[in-house]
């Protein structure tokens, strides 16, 4: 869960990193207001969870409160990679003479958080480790015992190599911010977390922008940052209905809606289906079904405008076909859905289960790909 | 034979009591797993389908010989239990539990490495063992067969499609490990695969990734080397997903390219892996390669 860069600013400001003076702002008047009490020259950013705001001409720059008034003239409201802008963060312009890089991920395959460190930061950090590594240092961390004092000069030398004017006061202040956002990456549970650039204005270290990614799984421990961003009341309220349920659900473009227990299976579905020409509509990871969760699952479906077709998949190893054709004939009890049905069924008790399915006129498939094919066949029928 | 799990290990159930521990307990005692005890604090005294039920780790494992433990334990308690199993010296753990956080994850890795525990999981069904009447987890038991079929898999509904038209198409199976769908696995292909190679029964191995992360080149670097000599037939799920949205710039400096279906396609190319494009064509692949 990426959270914004103000919130995550308000997370270094409080673990006592120096950020820019700012003020998050929502409507015009607002923004010209802070631009005049900030009173002096700032910068405007729109808080999206998408980043690469500068490379798509969204950060504005205004010496006055009429200059503010004018650069977010048609702001508000406009689109940025599928998020509407509706938060601005208006901050103090900070001068600055260099542009360090700092971030910290995780290593999955060696399990290890890694720290990455380059004296040239900015927005073209990505590039600069393809084509100059040289310029970038990586330190895998042990998360048992956390970043050490000795990783932490490691990393001050390296920078230190590229950046000549750092003194000792910089370098205590390097060292500093280096410990203390690793204690912010495992204190909120980062999956990610990012300072780019890191500046230095007037002899101190400044950070000019913040990026954290938050660990889903450990929303139980961080119920502080949960709250909707970039979704409405419904679409927030709906997400932690899935969640709470162990549901990922994630809405595509296509026509074809698919429910299938299990990431893996489902994906193989995916495929099987783009490759012969069908679209899917979603991607749905549900934990085990029973009666109720297929049921309820259901529900996801019933009322998606896009949806032509539905494709049920029922491998029944551990649950029972019968039970889960219960689950589809209770729904059918109370509702109607308005597109053909779909069901692949197989494992324990598929004959029990078909038998169930045929009372409510649907239409079963044994072979997994087969279903995928009756399923596009059954959408392009369609009128 | 098999890898990892025999007809003589003795197993420990963390979190016995539970309704689902409960339930899948019954299921692998029947199928013939060896399990000795559980635990559930509070518990100690109890018996959960004949099977003792100890305070703690240290308590069943004073009593009871202990090779392997299961732990069917909420996502917010995994890293207590999985330090308790391993600093009490058991050496196999099955982490069924979806959802551990990341930070628990890469802490309960740490210290297998330091104790040299083998960890399967988080996020599985964990394994079977058919010529060893052994399960540890909750895979449905009775599509799986014993035979020279070693599988490896990220995904549990996957296994349990490829197995079933394994088993109907008379190949069977040495042992089936889910090694969990987490982006922080314990057991990774890679060492699934030595494994294998070792394993005097397994002739042959499929191995059924996913899109993301990097255990597939791993394992493709392995059979290039010529470490894994076994023919090894592999599919991967969500080759035509769409790439996922980017978070920060951090995990492309780390990953670079690596993980993306292109990535895995040139590494198994190289290496030699069969890979089948539809799940129909695994059994096929393996025909050609084992006879």
């Amino acid at each position: 869960m990426r959270i914004y860069e103000y919130e995550s600013k308000q997370l270094f400001r409080k673990a006592g990193i120096a950020v820019p003076r700012s003020i998050v702002v929502t409507n015009p008047a607002e923004t010209v207001q802070a631009a005049e009490h900030l009173g002096c020259s700032v910068i405007i950013k729109p808080q999206t969870l998408i980043k690469a705001r500068g490379k798509a001409g969204l950060i504005f720059f205004a010496d006055s409160g009429v200059e503010a008034e004018r650069a977010v003239e048609n702001l508000y409201g406009r689109v940025h990679e599928g998020e509407s802008i509706d938060t601005l963060l208006v901050e103090e312009k900070v001068i600055f003479d260099q542009e360090l890089y700092l971030g910290i991920t995780v290593d999955y395959a060696s399990g290890r958080p890694v720290f990455i460190a380059s004296a040239r930061g900015g927005v073209d950090i990505e590039e600069t480790a393809k084509e100059y590594p040289d310029t970038i240092i990586k330190v895998a961390v042990d998360p048992v015992s956390g970043i050490t004092e000795i990783q932490a000069n490691e990393i001050i030398e390296f920078v230190r190599s590229s950046y000549a004017g750092m003194g000792s006061t910089l370098q205590t202040g390097l060292r500093e911010i280096v410990m203390t956002i690793y204690s912010i990456f495992t204190r909120y549970d980062c999956e990610m977390l990012e300072v780019n650039p890191l500046v230095v204005s007037n002899g101190e270290f400044v950070a000019l922008d913040a990026a954290l990614a938050i660990d889903g799984d450990a929303l139980f421990r961080q119920a502080d940052l949960v709250r909707p961003r970039g979704q409405n009341k419904q679409e927030f309220e709906l997400e932690q209905d899935y969640s709470k349920r162990g549901w990922t659900f994630l809405k595509l473009d296509g026509d074809i809606g698919i429910l299938s227990s299990g990431a893996g299976i489902t994906m193989a579905i995916m495929d099987l289906m783009r490759a012969s020409g069908g679209r899917p509509a979603n991607f749905l990871d549900t934990a085990q079904m029973n009666r109720k969760g297929i049921y309820d699952a259901l529900h996801i479906f019933k009322d998606d405008p896009n949806i032509k077709t539905l494709l049920i998949n029922i491998f029944a190893g551990l649950n029972r076909c019968d039970e889960l054709a219960l689950g589809i004939t209770d729904f059918y009890r109370e509702y109607k859905l308005p597109f053909p049905v779909v069901v692949r069924m197989a494992g324990n008790r598929e004959e029990q289960g078909r038998e169930i399915m045929k009372k409510i006129n649907i239409q079963t498939i044994a072979g997994l790909e087969e279903a995928v094919w009756q399923a596009i066949k059954v959408t392009e029928d369609r009128p | 034979m098999s890898i990892l799990a025999f007809k003589d290990t003795n197993v420990l159930i963390q979190g016995i009591t539970g309704t689902a521990a409960r339930h899948h307990t019954k299921n692998m005692l029947a199928y013939g797993t060896r399990i000795v005890a559980g635990v559930r604090p509070g518990a100690g005294g109890q018996m959960v389908e004949g099977v003792p039920v100890f305070d703690s780790v240290a308590e069943a494992c004073a009593n009871k010989t202990v090779d392997a433990s299961i732990l069917f334990i909420p996502a917010a308690a995994v890293k207590e239990a999985a330090l308790d199993a391993m600093y009490n010296g058991i050496k196999l753990l099955v982490i069924v539990t979806e959802h551990v956080p990341l930070q628990d994850a890469m802490i309960i890795m740490e210290h297998k490495r330091r104790t040299g525990t083998t960890i399967i999981g988080p996020n599985t069904p964990g394994m079977i063992s058919p010529s060893e009447n052994t399960m540890l987890g909750f895979v449905p038991s009775r599509y799986f067969q014993s035979g020279p079929i070693g599988l490896v898999s990220r995904s549990g509904t996957l296994t349990y499609e490829f197995v079933a038209r394994l088993t109907s198409a008379g190949m069977g199976q040495s042992t089936c490990i889910g090694i969990g769908g987490d982006r922080i696995v314990g057991l990774r292909f890679r060492e699934a695969l030595r494994l294998f190679e070792a394993d005097r029964q397994t002739e042959a191995i499929v191995m059924i990734g996913e899109i993301g992360g990097t255990m597939e080149e791993e394992a493709a670097e392995l059979v290039a080397k010529g470490v894994v000599s076994k023919p090894v037939i592999s599919y991967v799920a969500g080759h035509t997903a769409p790439e996922g949205t980017k978070v920060g710039h951090a995990g492309a400096i780390v990953t670079g390219s690596k993980g993306s279906m292109k990535s895995k396609l040139a590494a198994f190319e190289q290496a030699g892996v069969r890979f089948a494009l539809q799940p129909s064509q695994v059994v096929e692949l393996l025909k050609e390669a084992i006879g």
